[in-house]
Formats: C-alpha cells, sequence, structure tokens
C-alpha cells in the first residue's frame, strides 16, 4: 500500500487559456469540461467550459493561436500546487471536500472546482503509476492554511 | 445538505456556490417607471411553493443559472444556463 504524500509543486510552470467555443484555441485545446489529458509531458486540464489549464511547461501554450476572443496568463506564482498521493488520497479528499471522489464518479483524468476545507480549489485528478494521486490548486495566499487543513486530514490515515 | 444541480457540474453542496436570490425579468431601462425600478430592485414574492432562483456556481463551473426550488418541500428542477429557455411550472 502507497504511503500517503503531500507535495508542493507550486513552481511548476502553469499557465490558464480562457478562450470562446468558436476560438481556434479552443478547438486545438478540445477536451469535454471536467476531463484533463497528458500531452507531450504537459498535463491539459479543461478546468471550466471557458478555461484550460495547462500544467508542467508552456511549450502547449506558445504553439497555441490565440486570435480572436482568448487569452492567456501565467499562474504559476498566483495559484499554489499541492500533489496528494495514496491508496487512501481519495479519504482524505473526501475529508475536506464535498465531491464524491469514488472511482466511478472522479476517476483518474477528471477534474473540478470545489470547495477545499472551504477555500476555492481546482482539483485533478492524475494518478501517478497508477496510485490515486490529486493535484489541488488554490491562491497562493491560502498555501499555510490549506497545507495544514490537508495534512490534519492525513492524520487519520497515516500509518493505517 | 442542499444537493444544487448545476447545468454544468452536476449535483453539487449548496455551499459551494451563491444563492442569488429570486429571479425577475428586467424591467427596460428606456422605459421604466421609478415604481417598476423599486419593484425591481427591492420587493420579493417569497411564496410558499414553486420558486424560480438565480445561482452561482461559485467554486465550480462559474457559471450563473436559474433553477426551480420548492420553498417548502426544498424539490429543485429544472436547472437552466443563461440563454436558454424557461418552462414548467411557476
Amino acid at each position: 500500500m502507497a504511503d500517503l504524500t503531500l507535495t508542493n509543486l507550486t513552481p511548476t510552470p502553469k499557465t490558464t487559456i480562457r478562450a470562446a467555443a468558436d476560438t481556434a484555441a479552443a478547438a486545438e485545446l478540445g477536451l469535454t469540461f471536467g476531463s484533463s489529458e497528458r500531452r507531450d509531458g504537459d498535463l491539459v486540464v479543461r478546468i471550466r467550459p471557458d478555461e484550460w489549464l495547462v500544467i508542467g511547461s508552456t511549450a502547449t501554450v506558445d504553439a497555441l493561436d490565440l486570435s480572436g476572443f482568448a487569452s492567456r496568463i501565467d499562474t504559476t506564482h498566483s495559484r499554489l500546487l499541492f500533489r496528494l498521493t495514496g491508496d487512501l488520497a481519495a479519504k482524505v479528499m473526501e475529508k475536506v471536500c464535498s465531491l464524491d471522489f469514488a472511482d466511478h464518479m472522479t476517476p483518474n483524468g477528471a477534474c473540478a472546482g470545489a470547495s477545499v476545507a472551504k477555500t476555492t480549489c481546482d482539483i485533478v485528478r492524475d494518478d501517478v503509476d497508477r496510485v490515486p494521486s490529486y493535484l489541488v490548486l488554490c491562491d497562493t495566499s491560502f498555501r499555510d492554511y490549506l497545507r495544514g487543513a490537508i495534512e490534519d486530514a492525513m492524520t487519520e490515515f497515516v500509518g493505517a | 445538505m442542499l444537493l444544487v444541480p448545476c447545468p454544468n457540474c452536476g449535483p453539487r453542496n449548496a455551499a459551494d456556490l451563491t444563492y442569488r436570490g429570486e429571479s425577475h425579468a428586467r424591467p427596460d431601462p428606456n422605459t421604466a417607471t421609478r415604481e417598476e425600478w423599486r419593484t425591481y430592485l427591492y420587493l420579493r414574492d417569497n411564496p410558499s411553493g414553486w420558486l424560480r432562483e438565480s445561482w452561482y456556481c461559485s467554486s465550480g463551473c462559474r457559471t450563473h443559472f436559474q433553477i426551480e426550488r420548492h420553498t417548502f418541500t426544498g424539490e429543485l428542477r429544472e436547472p437552466l444556463l443563461p440563454g436558454s429557455k424557461t418552462g414548467g411550472e411557476s
């Protein structure tokens, strides 16, 4: 059984792209709302109907056609990124978030915006070597609070 | 816990959304009287029964939508995105 770990990956390059449905950028990024996909090492997430998040590098975004009603913004230093990994990661998330983290409701690749410990966050399930893993993104000003809240939720399951 | 069916995100805890109140058609600013504006801005029906109201999916898809809620039973139905046609009883 894989132990629970919480890692701060905030320095990982993150870019938010907002694009109207009829733009070239929206067509290139694709995906359905609530899903994500690995592309050349980057994680592309359709986090909202008109918003995508690219985590990993800027190569995918640099190649985008941002003509029309589309824009990009580097959120690397404004959004923190935690990765919670472990066989019991879903149990931990369920203590601080009201989403259903069962495999059939939140499979690998699923994403959603939701409240985590009363903090507005984006959550992406991105399993590592078949071990359940969740990326949690939030405004950096909540870093210490959110880390504390998740670590507190983890204490019940550490060593379980 | 009240489960509110967001048209994009599906059923979500009401705590993840923001309640924006009863839905009213906005009067035409070119022809509305002061009385009509006052009614639009401040007066609410507050019925015991079905009520069309606005919600904002603040933690999820960040979309405003309308839904019908029975104020006595808490039942919810017909979530609608902006631009969708309204229907059902009122």
